[in-house]
């Protein structure tokens, strides 16, 4: 078996589909359905789109936890033992039977919640960041950007299954959120370690981050505002280990985002006017 | 009243014979580290190749299992004297190499018959002999916490190899994935048994083992 397994060769069955994220965000038909849209993008239980909006949710879950699953066997694969220490194999090893029994949870909860798999489209962009040939980046990548933004999702989840009344969403996702913040932590104790002394290496790592974080905030995706479907974490993120500062850099990053996507909205449409 | 009692319970019946010394067990106990993170490694790896749900959900579990096999090992060496684990954490021989090699090789989509008969029907099995033999020939007393270790290990490895023969049961459907898993095993038994198991010749015994270490005759009974 061949090291860095490149994302065209994730094995799926027949039931998925794979689409690329770019082409969901610059859809031309996206900027007159978000006309059609009223009222706050943050899912809430007095809004029509609620069910929709929290299955299809549910669906980008499970397979975003496939995704992680599979970047974290690839990291006990891809390197050696010169490249990665022992110890931080075993971590992602715990991480794949974490990430297993999240999948579990994600297809039980799909089926609680009325979807499917193959329901909606798969996008692989969570496992490309899983593919850096530098395991620092590829750690700083999944585990602090992606379980960051895995953090935000569960919470997001969470206090939607509160609003709606929904114990069994609200009780699986706080477990799941259990697991991530020790994913998260995960992150930033390797960071340290094998950046301690190589402080140039620890910054490409930062930046590496700093790219996911705002590939996972397109569109206005995460944020602070009523505006964003997904909300931004910051109690959690302080136990997995982020600073305020961390969390207020992310926000400013997630605004930008969002910004950009209007901006393009908007041109877009005046475009097809 | 007297509080005296014999230290062993009537019912404690362990003894303080062994076949291995110190440096005897801490070689088997390397050799499997070596063995267990070979494993895991493949495990995680072959994760994103296989398009069976249900498959890539047991691997991922099985991955830790491994994982933490490996690091009960990895623990265990300095107790046994080896303050660089990493010294002793190799393969028994160059040809156990190369069954490990093979055991990881398939890659493809296509292969996951090979994968899990590879793990479940030739590696694993050998896991379970060779810690079955270390739990029975090694001394209940002194080496104790190598036992406890072997315990848990053999738990997960019966319980992984259960989940994996059923896997296997449910993909073996027809003529042709018969002789695909037959043929697969029939190559890797070959190579393990030209390796001499998991800790080379001598994994499970080979019937001329020395006394308990350290005892003055073969006479196990005086």
């Amino acid at each position: 078996m061949k090291r860095l397994l490149p994302e065209s060769e994730l094995a799926r069955d027949e039931r998925f589909v794979r689409s690329r994220i770019e082409d969901r965000v610059f859809d031309p038909r996206g900027p007159k359905v978000a006309e059609r849209n009223t009222g706050p993008a943050k899912m809430a239980t007095d809004r029509p789109s609620a069910g929709e909006r929290s299955r299809s949710l549910m669906h980008g879950i499970f397979v975003g936890e496939i995704q992680a699953l599979e970047g974290a066997g690839r990291t006990c694969y891809d390197f050696d033992d010169d490249q990665a220490p022992f110890a931080l194999k075993l971590d992602m090893a715990r991480q794949c039977w974490d990430e297993s029994r999240h999948c579990e949870i994600s297809v039980k909860l799909g089926d609680h919640m009325g979807t499917e798999i193959g329901e909606y489209t798969e996008s692989t962009f969570l496992y490309q960041a899983a593919c850096n040939p530098d395991p620092v980046l590829r750690l700083t990548g999944v585990n602090r950007a992606l379980e960051g933004l895995a953090i935000d999702v569960f919470n997001t989840m969470k206090e939607f299954g509160e609003s709606s009344g929904d114990p069994i969403l609200t009780f699986c996702e706080d477990w799941m959120l259990a697991d991530e913040v020790t994913h998260v932590k995960m992150g930033s104790d390797w960071l340290r370690r094998l950046t301690e002394k190589d402080p140039d290496r620890r910054e490409r790592a930062l930046e590496f981050q700093r790219t996911v974080d705002k590939l996972f905030s397109l569109g206005g995706f995460r944020g602070e505002s009523d505006e964003n479907p997904v909300q931004l974490a910051r109690r959690f993120r302080e136990l997995a280990g982020f600073t305020n500062e961390e969390s207020d850099e992310l926000a400013v990053i997630a605004k930008e985002a969002q910004a950009e996507a209007e901006a393009m909205a908007d041109a877009a449409l005046a475009a097809s006017d | 009243m007297s509080t005296a009692r014999a230290a062993f319970a009537p019912w404690d019946r362990r003894e303080l014979p062994g076949l291995f010394s110190v440096e005897e067990s801490a070689r088997r106990v390397g050799h499997y580290k070596w063995a267990e993170m070979r494993l895991f490694e493949a495990l995680g790896g072959w994760v994103a190749t296989v398009p069976e749900l249900d498959v890539k959900l047991v691997l991922g579990r099985h991955t830790y299992h491994h994982a933490w096999h490996a690091e009960l090992w990895h623990k265990r060496l300095p107790e046994l004297r080896e303050m660089n684990p990493d010294r002793l954490t190799r393969p028994p021989n160059d040809e156990f190499v190369a069954f490990v090699d093979a055991v990881r090789e398939p890659e493809a989509a296509e292969l996951t018959i090979e994968k899990l008969v590879g793990v479940y029907r030739v590696l694993i099995p050998r896991f379970i002999a060779a810690y079955t033999f270390h739990l029975n020939a090694t001394s209940t007393i002194t080496d104790a916490p190598t036992i406890r270790s072997l315990r848990f290990a053999l738990q997960d490895e019966y319980d992984d190899w259960r989940d994996g023969e059923m896997l296997l049961q449910s993909l073996i459907d027809s003529p042709e994935t018969v002789e695909r898993a037959a043929r697969r095993q029939a190559e890797l038994e070959t190579l393990v048994v030209r390796a001499g198991g998991i800790a080379g010749p001598g994994s499970l015994g080979d019937g001329t083992d020395p006394g308990p270490a350290g005892a003055a005759s073969g006479d196990q009974t005086a």
